[in-house]
């Protein structure tokens, strides 16, 4: 418990430090719970991300590190291994390939990798992994790139 | 990313804090605190903190592992190297817990823990040079066989140490047999062969600690004593107290030193603060 606080008070402080260092990822800790905390994302250019801003929910452990955090999208994403509905994501660091060497900011990088490069065959989401599975790229890109526009894009008027 | 000079962390930080280690363990993110290196990779991470991250990998997995995968760059460990004092370092090898081996008992561990502290005047107290003076190498010591096991056990932390200590047992041997040979030999030549012979005979298991080993096995066969005995009196002589050694002793004898307890150079094998 101590010592996942003390980590993640560190991993405040870094946040502070190099808020200007990564554009894409901004990463704020809940006011009054150190364990919660929110990010917001751009989507990676060149994919029909691009343009969006994408939250992410971080739920800590009292183990972290030795535990990975859940970490879900609260932004609507059309993605073959995020889950549609809850915003859970399917991603190998989150769940058995953890290793305490990362940390909430890397977390953010490796999905903003996952968003650009999807993994259709361990789908949450099966009608966007399949449309990848059939070789319809801009069956999925237009998907995607909707629901982008619909959920992630400030209203437009 | 920004153009122009990019002034250094220390420089254009105008928060009185800049951080104060550039190379913080990975897993607490805070300074490394009693450094430990993984065996292959020589990543370096807190004791405390590499350990509860093999306890968390071993409590996942059905069936215990001998190794565990760095969490910098996923190569995989049998050991964490911790403890280096410039000369020796303790050794803690995955899914082998000192704390649940039968073997390893309190006793092993007061052996392993007089490695980390000057004997001092040991040697006298013993009546060590009196051994080699008045030629009681050519007797043989019938306790040598489970004191050298012990010893081995503690060093090296396995079980099975049987051939070095038949190994060394004949080293011993065959040193005894060219003495009897030679009644003449000066005692001084005698003492030179012995701990020359061992050390060699020991290095390659020994490394570091050999040194030292060869000190610790000339003032347990110049005491002449029993293991109990022998003990008793470096416990004593260190000031330390161990309850299943202890029991029995008495203060008989009028104690006029003062005795000030020797402190081993580090903590080693300190209880694991697990969280449960």
């Amino acid at each position: 418990m101590q010592a996942s606080r003390a980590r993640l008070f560190k991993e405040f402080k870094e946040v502070q430090r190099e808020k200007v260092a990564d554009p894409d990822i901004q990463l704020v800790c809940d006011d009054s719970n150190i364990f919660k905390w929110t990010a917001l994302i751009k989507g990676p250019s060149e994919t029909p991300f691009d343009g969006g801003i994408f939250q992410l929910a971080f739920s800590v452990p009292e183990q972290y590190p030795l535990q990975p955090p859940q970490v879900r999208f609260l932004t609507k994403i059309f993605h073959p291994n995020v889950h549609f509905k809850t915003g859970e994501i399917c991603l190998d660091i989150l769940k058995n390939a953890w290793s305490p060497a990362w940390t909430l900011q890397s977390v953010c990088r490796a999905i903003i990798a996952l968003m650009a490069h999807p993994e259709p065959d361990s789908p949450l989401n099966c009608d966007s992994g399949n449309l990848l599975r059939a070789g319809d790229i801009r069956g999925y890109q237009s998907m995607a790139r909707m629901y982008t526009r619909l959920a992630a894009m400030p209203k437009k008027g | 990313m920004a153009e122009g000079e990019s002034l250094t962390e220390s420089s254009s930080d105008p928060n009185p804090n800049p951080n104060p280690n550039p190379d913080p363990c990975s897993i607490c993110l805070s300074s490394v605190t009693q450094d430990s290196y993984l065996d292959k990779c020589f990543h370096k991470f807190c004791y405390n903190c590499i350990i509860r991250w093999i306890n968390v990998v071993a409590s996942k997995q059905s069936s215990a592992s001998s190794t565990v995968t760095c969490p910098m760059c996923k190569t995989e460990n049998l050991s964490i190297i911790y403890g280096y004092d410039g000369t020796y370092f303790q050794r803690h090898y995955v899914g082998k817990s000192l704390e649940n081996s039968e073997f390893f008992s309190e006793a092993h561990r007061y052996r392993l823990k007089c490695y980390y502290t000057e004997p001092g005047d040991l040697a006298d107290k013993l009546q060590v040079p009196r051994y080699w003076k008045f030629r009681k190498y050519i007797q043989h010591n019938h306790f040598l066989g489970d004191w050298l096991r012990r010893e081995f056990q503690a060093l090296i932390q396995v079980e099975d140490v049987d051939i070095i200590m038949h190994h060394t047992l004949g080293v011993v041997d065959s040193l005894r047999r060219d003495w009897l040979k030679d009644p003449k030999i000066s005692t001084e030549k005698v003492r030179q062969a012995f701990r020359a012979s061992i050390y060699e005979a020991v290095r390659p298991f020994l490394t570091g600690r050999t040194e030292r080993f060869v000190n610790e096995l000339e003032l347990f066969v110049g005491s002449g004593m029993n293991i109990e005995a022998f003990d008793k009196v470096y416990i004593k002589h260190l000031g330390w107290k161990f309850l299943e050694i202890n029991e029995n002793e008495h203060d008989d004898e009028p104690s006029n030193e003062n005795h000030t307890s020797a402190v081993p150079y580090l903590y080693i094998l300190d209880e694991e603060s697990d969280e449960n």
